[in-house]
């Protein structure tokens, strides 16, 4: 298994959208990829999970993946953050 | 006990005036409760029923939902659909769906029971958000829910198209599929907990004129189906089970409104002229296409301010050259020959787009906004200018620039129009070549600049509310200090003074396209008359009023009137010194003061 940190840089926190582009990342990887906040854990796999953390601007999420392929999407997720979901802006 | 003869209280509620008039009658009440969904056994063999039934509802709403956002796109604008996309994404929560089909089969409970109970749980979660707008995401959840149960049952929508006699329609949100399909005839009101005066409601009943109340914080679970409403969307008040006085008294309120409407509504073809002459441009506020008719109706000349930032806000790419364009046109050419006062992106402050991603700002309204954040993205700026200067070839198109607080801004922003032109022509593009270019004056700042700006742009546009706001360093929505926030304010009279000076004394027109005229109705507008402002814009429904208020009074004795509120200390004494030019001078417009609602 492999952990990470993230925070959530979007001035609306997880919305539905972005829980939908987390979602969809999330969902490339054969990987059980597990989103934390606040001891609260979800499947990152599930667009209602993800919206249900209530990640506002500011939260500090932990991702817990196992799998195959844990290396790589812990990578591409961290990255996701980093670049604000790969936004045209900035 | 004779149960018949216990009468029930009367109750008011206060909301936000979301739409003008009033309307009695029985309410009819939406998507109040879930439907409830019974624990329902089936036995082992039904299992394989059970889920092509609940795969065949996630289908069926599916399907419901692109046609609905389909019809939506037609009659509203495609702004308007997003809400739905984000409901059809979420039917394909793939751990939403196994979780349901691995509780038919190993509870051995019907599709609708596993869903519900599926649903529940996620919503539990969510009543534990501490985040107030991420929170309310339940609410699509619920709507999500509701679509699919209703498809699971076999039953239609409960929405306003069964609707067969007249009645107020209370929800706790109406949403699009809510309103859809429902006849005019019907509705005399609407009534909804949630929403401010941008919801959809709000706007679908402004643009079919009925009253609207919206923001009514539980309301909904306190109306009964059939309970007698009175519904005041001009003061934003519902008053339930209202007793025989209170119904005598908004009987008369109604009976003068409608008097006050018919002479309102017959100014609709007469110009906004003062009685010695003075003619003002009186034209409208606008965010979206559809307000567009509405504006029309009520008799405006043109559009003072159109707001383009909510063209690229929710959405997840920003429009194109072409897409802008287009947008933009419409507006133009169906107004033309009157002029469309085009303001570019005002991203930042209280407005922010989800694919515009920002850095947190400790202050974000006096942070990267407006004219700030176009010139730091020319890329941005640049093609919404390319498609303003292409849609000013259909029309009349003047560009206004937001959030100007230095001179060096404005000859930056001038620079790039220049630019922008000379690339259309060379591409042989066909584009607006005489496009007035002015500013906002909104910042204490850019009052104090005034003189300078002045020889810079073509017009001024004064945005009251931001100039409240940042001359009176008030917070509207900080509920402490929120009572500071006041546009009769002896320096914001001031300013506006400065303002108009300066671009006379430069040969250049002066206007305001605040909230000023709304919020302190007859008093502020007598004050913008008198203070030789040249254009005044307004949203729709107020612009008969302010129409009847200019051609009601001189110019000669508003300009007194003017003079005298400067020589003022405070805004008391301000509106003392109206009050008493309108009982002495002017009667017949005391009807109008009733409404000012700071008083």
């Amino acid at each position: 298994m492999v952990t990470g940190k993230i925070t959530v840089i979007n001035r609306t926190g997880i919305h539905l959208r972005l829980a939908n582009k987390i979602v969809n990342a999330a969902s490339q990887f054969e990987a059980a990829v597990m989103l934390e906040k606040d001891g609260l854990e979800v499947n990152a796999k599930s667009m209602l999970g993800v919206a249900m953390l209530g990640a506002e601007q500011g939260a500090e999420l932990t991702l817990n993946i196992e799998g195959s392929d844990e290396r790589e999407a812990l990578d591409t997720l961290i990255g996701l953050f980093e670049t604000n979901f790969g936004s045209e802006v900035i | 006990m004779d149960l018949e003869k216990i009468e029930k209280p009367e109750m008011i509620f206060d909301g936000i005036a979301a739409a003008p008039g009033i309307a009695f009658g029985e309410a009819f009440v939406i998507n109040v409760e879930d439907l409830s969904v019974d624990d329902e056994r089936i036995g082992a063999g039904q299992v394989a029923d059970e889920v092509s039934r609940f795969e065949s509802a996630l289908v069926a709403t599916e399907k419901e939902l692109k046609d609905l956002a389909h019809v939506l796109e037609e009659e509203m604008g495609k702004e308007h659909t997003k809400i739905l996309d984000s409901h059809i994404l979420m039917l394909s929560d793939e751990v939403m769906r196994k979780e349901t089909v691995d509780m038919i089969s190993a509870e051995q409970v019907s599709a609708p029971c596993a869903f519900h109970r599926v649903i529940e749980k996620t919503l539990s979660v969510f009543d534990q958000i501490e985040d107030q707008y991420l929170k309310e995401r339940s609410e699509d959840v619920r709507d999500v829910r509701r679509r699919v149960i209703r498809n699971l049952l076999g039953q239609k929508i409960n929405g306003l198209i069964n609707l067969r006699k007249e009645a107020i329609v209370v929800g706790k949100n109406l949403t699009p599929s809510d309103t859809m399909g429902f006849k005019r005839k019907y509705v005399k009101a609407f009534v909804s907990d949630l929403g401010g005066s941008t919801s959809h409601a709000a706007i679908v009943a402004r643009s079919h004129g009925i009253p609207a109340v919206v923001g009514v914080d539980g309301f909904s679970a306190h109306a009964k189906p059939y309970d007698k409403l009175i519904v005041d969307g001009t003061a934003g008040q519902v008053v339930l089970n209202p007793s025989p006085d209170t119904v005598k008294l908004y009987k008369v309120a109604l009976s003068r409104l409608k008097l006050l409407e018919t002479e309102l509504l017959t100014l609709k073809n007469y110009p906004a002229v003062t009685l010695d002459g003075r003619k003002i441009e009186l034209s409208g506020n606008i965010e979206m296409v559809d307000e567009l008719d509405d504006v029309i109706s009520h008799g405006a000349k043109g559009i003072g301010l159109f707001r383009t930032e909510y063209f690229f806000m929710g959405r997840g790419t920003l429009p194109g050259e072409e897409e802008q364009y287009k947008f933009y046109c419409n507006v133009v050419s169906r107004i033309a020959p009157d002029p469309v006062i085009v303001r570019t992106l005002d991203i930042g402050g209280d407005k922010f787009a989800n694919w515009f991603d920002d850095r947190p700002e400790e202050n974000p309204f006096m942070g990267w906004r407006g004219i700030r954040f176009t010139l730091s993205r020319k890329d941005i700026f640049r093609t919404q200018l390319r498609a303003i200067y292409r849609a000013a070839a259909h029309g009349q198109v003047r560009i206004m620039f937001p959030m100007v607080s230095v001179v060096d801004e404005v000859r930056a922003a001038l620079a790039i129009c220049d630019e922008v032109k000379e690339d259309l022509h060379r591409e042989r593009y066909q584009y607006g070549k005489d496009v007035e270019v002015g500013i906002m004056i909104e910042t204490p700042s850019a009052v104090a600049l005034a003189d300078h700006l002045a020889k810079e742009v073509d017009f001024f546009s004064i945005g009251s509310n931001d100039l409240v706001q940042y001359t009176l360093a008030v917070d509207r929505g900080n509920s402490r200090i929120a009572y500071l926030y006041d546009e009769l304010h002896p320096s914001i009279i001031r300013m506006i003074n400065d303002t108009v000076q300066a671009a006379h004394k430069n040969n250049i027109w002066a206007g305001l396209c605040g909230e000023m005229t709304a919020s302190v109705g007859v008093h502020g507008t007598l004050l913008l008359i008198g203070a030789g402002l040249d254009e005044l814009s307004a949203p729709a429904f107020l612009i008969p009023e302010v129409k009847k208020i200019i051609r009601s009074v001189t110019y000669d004795e508003t300009k007194t009137l003017f003079k005298k509120a400067l020589k003022k200390a405070t805004s008391a004494e301000i509106r003392i010194l109206i009050d008493k030019f309108l009982r002495d001078k002017r009667p017949d417009l005391q009807e109008f003061a009733i409404k000012s609602r700071n008083q």
